[in-house]
């Protein structure tokens, strides 16, 4: 069995927004409206000559415990054999209730305007009908054996991913070390998505 | 990862208010006027008005939600009773399942008495449909069968009321929802805002004498009902104060909002409470004050569902 996951190193992301970038373009996010699948947040912590900027990128955590697949009424979000949590679009009547449950705020809504939008913005839009969205880990990569968009435009190699069930895999290795955590592990989503703490850096 | 970002949600905002408020408020008011009908007295006015304002409310709340979907053809999949099976797990189909069912069983139920009432057989094409064969048949079998039907309608009626809450709770980030006592709490309104619209029915447009035996027993309810309300909100008062960051901002945001604390707590809790209290203990010279103290309940149930979607935290790790 497969059962992806990723790291995000939290000193070496520089704030390039590149990941952004690339996924909006693989995925043609409504970027015209602020709506990203991941998304780098910007913080200033401390104070004076303390003071330290810190970049922290932000995506569905695919959590093998999502509420967001529990509380989806038509079973629009499904879940794959590899933990890879996605959205039919066909099937999503965007009642919202997923982006109401996600505690990771991993979820925007794409609108018949967005539809619209996307046509004159991408060209080619795939999407035809409205839904949530939200990042599906570039799922039809993987499954031509490639990488996440994100994880293969990440300059500075803040991104892993990797295969849990793999004890082989780095990524399999930093999260067994306990260097990397999930997000609020005590909500009993258990969650993907990995960070290794930057508490040292300053900016 | 040590710093948090509060911070509360702008997705479901008033809609969802309503949505919640007038499904539980429908479900209620026709869970109680069957039972009323079934073990208290038959009672046809009552009925009627509780058939069609469960059913005028429910499709109120419900077009509401659906005029916020983003993919309105897909509603199809929810509709469906098949829901039950394909995704047992989603409070958002037991619900519609529970609003659908209680809509159809409520309108049978009422059916035999819509067939014998004077201003239905006035309406054009109302009265043509009563006098189908196929609806004086089911008439005719709702009778006969009338405490089934009936109990079909209020299981689904109650049901509706409590998923009102299960909804708001199954959302786990958030410390005043994610909580035992909301489906609880939601459950308590509903019925206590039925109650109070009935009274309203009772005093101003079904003024029948013969009803002051009801009009005394909803009260009673009602003032039962308000004083568990106000029980469980001071409950919820001392969860959030401690044990989640996100419990004390919601906190913070309630009960430091005048409109909260003086507009639902005082206007739509105590001041109808005591009322209603003085009706059920002494009596009123007239009908205005448990009228007034049924209006501030109804105003209070809305306001109760707005500030808890409003005032619901979330704590992001970044």
């Amino acid at each position: 069995m497969t059962r992806y996951a990723m790291v995000i190193d939290l000193n070496t992301c520089v704030g390039c927004n590149a990941c952004m970038a690339a996924c909006a373009m693989e995925n043609q996010t409504p970027v015209w409206k602020g709506e990203w699948r991941t998304y780098v947040h910007e913080k200033e912590i401390g104070v004076a000559e303390q003071v330290r900027r810190r970049f922290f990128p932000r995506l569905c955590n695919h959590c093998s415990n999502p509420p967001c697949l529990t509380v989806c009424p038509t079973g629009a979000t499904y879940q794959r054999a590899d933990g890879i949590v996605l959205i039919d679009p066909e099937r999503c009547m965007g009642c919202r209730a997923c982006a109401m449950a996600c505690p990771y705020d991993a979820r925007y809504e794409v609108t018949y305007d967005d539809i619209k939008l996307g046509k004159e913005f991408y060209g080619d839009l795939q999407r035809t009908s409205p839904s949530m969205d939200k990042c599906s880990f570039c799922a039809h990569r993987l499954d031509k054996g490639m990488k996440p968009a994100c994880v293969e435009t990440c300059v500075g190699s803040a991104r892993q991913f990797g295969d849990l069930d793999d004890p082989s895999d780095p990524v399999t290795q930093l999260v067994a070390s306990g260097i990397a955590q999930p997000l609020m592990p005590h909500l009993g989503t258990r969650p993907n998505v990995y960070y290794i703490d930057d508490l040292k850096r300053k900016g | 990862m040590d710093t948090m970002t509060y911070t509360t949600q702008h997705i479901w905002t008033w809609w969802i208010a309503l949505y919640l408020f007038f499904g539980g408020l429908g479900a209620a008011t026709l869970t109680i006027t069957f039972l009323t009908d079934m073990y208290c007295r038959p009672h046809r006015k009552l009925v009627l008005w509780g058939a069609l304002s469960g059913v005028v409310l429910l499709a109120i709340s419900s077009a509401v939600l659906f005029g916020h979907l983003l993919h309105h053809t897909a509603v199809i999949y929810v509709l469906n009773p098949l829901v039950f099976i394909l995704k047992p797990d989603s409070w958002i189909a037991w619900g519609t399942q529970f609003i659908l069912w209680m809509m159809v069983w409520g309108m049978l139920y009422a059916l035999p008495y819509m067939r014998e009432t004077p201003l239905f057989q006035r309406l054009p094409l109302v009265r043509s449909v009563l006098q189908w064969p196929l609806v004086e048949w089911l008439s005719s079998c709702c009778m006969k069968r009338r405490r089934i039907v009936g109990w079909l309608a209020s299981i689904n009626g109650i049901g509706t009321a409590v998923y009102t809450g299960l909804l708001i709770q199954s959302f786990p980030a958030v410390a005043l929802w994610h909580n035992p006592g909301v489906p609880l709490l939601f459950t308590v309104s509903a019925f206590s805002t039925a109650f109070a619209y009935l009274l309203l029915l009772l005093n101003v447009f079904i003024t029948d004498e013969n009803d002051d035996d009801l009009r005394h027993r909803y009260e009673r309810f009602d003032v039962i009902l308000i004083a568990t309300e106000l029980v469980i909100l001071f409950s919820f008062f001392n969860y959030t104060l401690s044990g989640s960051e996100s419990g004390y901002r919601s906190a913070q945001l309630l009960w430091g909002d005048m409109g909260w604390l003086i507009g639902f707590i005082g206007f739509g809790l105590i001041v109808p409470f005591l009322l209603e209290l003085r009706g059920v203990t002494k009596g009123w010279g007239s009908r205005f004050p448990t009228v007034a103290a049924a209006v501030l309940v109804l105003i209070g149930g809305y306001m109760l569902r707005h500030y808890f979607m409003y005032a619901g935290v979330y704590a992001y790790p970044w």
